[in-house]
């Protein structure tokens, strides 16, 4: 897992996210997921998105989720009069995963001073979404919609990020050695 | 070279084995809690409110579902020790999701053998809920009308497959895809 500075090299441009976009490993399956990310989060968005004004449980939104959701209405952000299909802490997983995904490219050029694998970050931030729910459940706080997605921003985004590195090559630029040294001393 | 390669293609174990054991128990797990929901609604005092207390199950289980295809996956890896590429990961964890909603629907309508009356049971407890609700009659009926309507066609198996597959599918593909990269050996070196 790679271990690097803050923003160790300055944003590249559109010409290296190209050359990113390029040395992509597994084409087919990167955009097929992206694909099928942005068809499951459009659906996540419910009936009020494509202006549907029946009854929100008997949209085909609500339907294709009603397996992974609990989808109460009050727990869940309204799009034009309609609850979406899912709750606000799965959208924000979906919403996360959606933007995680779209941005791996970007982490070929841009590196962030994390110290902790993202396997660890993963499955810390499931734990933090667990105690929330719990904690909630027991009457020991309340949580909100605003909340509740925030929490489960980073899960969908942090899932996105444990492929960084599955289907980008990190770009690695002559200026990122400049001022460094390095063991051959060159 | 070429050779060996092809034979390391051929010794390559079924991952059938692993959908089925990840699709059956959380088709089943899927299942249970569709009854429990049932039933509880069946039995509960029509209340007049959208959210019931019925509905915490689900706040606990919410997502559970989607973990098929990572336990299909951490199945594969576990049980046969070999490498899984994030694309094989991809298609194991879409067919745990399509066998998750084929389980899932098949023992709703064995369950519907043995009481045919559960379907009509819960329309009449979820008319009478909303009959308790506080909005002008011709909302109501026209909320009812609709809800009752989708009840009696959501029985039928080809929309249930049809609404349940894509998604179910695809959130378990991207499960299995975190599975391989979690319980698969080393899959970035292939």
């Amino acid at each position: 897992m790679p271990r690097s500075r803050i923003f160790s090299q300055p944003f590249a441009g559109s010409n290296t996210i190209l050359i990113a976009m390029l040395s992509l490993k597994q084409p087919v399956l990167y955009f097929s997921v992206l694909l099928m990310t942005v068809f499951v989060f459009l659906t996540a968005l419910g009936g009020g998105l494509f202006g549907q004004t029946g009854f929100w449980q008997t949209q085909w939104q609500h339907q294709a989720f009603a397996n992974l959701c609990h989808q109460i209405p009050e727990r869940s952000f309204w799009v034009g009069g309609q609850p979406m299909a899912v709750c606000s802490r799965c959208f924000g997983i979906y919403t996360g995963f959606l933007t995680g995904w779209l941005m791996l490219p970007l982490w070929t050029v841009v590196n962030f001073n994390i110290t902790m694998s993202y396997k660890k970050i993963f499955f810390l931030l499931i734990g933090i979404n667990i105690i929330d729910v719990l904690g909630n459940l027991l009457g020991i706080w309340q949580n909100t919609l605003a909340s509740r997605f925030i929490l489960g921003f980073p899960v969908g985004f942090a899932t996105a990020e444990l492929f960084s590195g599955s289907f980008f090559k990190k770009i690695k630029q002559k200026e990122s050695y400049y001022g460094g040294i390095t063991k051959s001393g060159t | 070279m070429e050779e060996s390669q092809n034979q390391v293609h051929e010794e390559t174990p079924s991952y059938w084995t692993s959908v089925g054991v990840a699709g059956l128990l959380f088709g089943i797990i899927s299942f249970i809690l569709t009854l429990i929901y049932g039933y509880s609604l069946i039995n509960s005092e029509p209340s007049g409110s959208m959210f019931s207390p019925i509905m915490l199950i689900w706040l606990v289980s919410c997502l559970l579902t989607a973990f098929g295809g990572m336990v299909a996956t951490w199945h594969y890896a576990n049980q046969y020790d070999v490498v899984i590429k994030l694309g094989k990961g991809a298609l194991i964890g879409f067919l745990t999701g399509a066998c998750i909603v084929i389980v899932s629907v098949i023992l709703n309508e064995i369950w519907h053998l043995i009481d045919p009356e559960m379907t009509q049971k819960m329309i009449d407890s979820t008319i009478a809920n909303f009959e308790k609700m506080e909005m002008p009659a011709d909302q109501k009926q026209q909320i009812i009308d609709s809800t009752v309507d989708s009840m009696r066609t959501n029985q039928n198996i080809g929309r249930q497959l049809l609404f349940g597959i894509p998604i179910m599918g695809i959130v378990n593909l991207i499960t299995g895809m975190i599975g391989a990269k979690l319980f698969g050996k080393k899959e970035e070196t292939l």
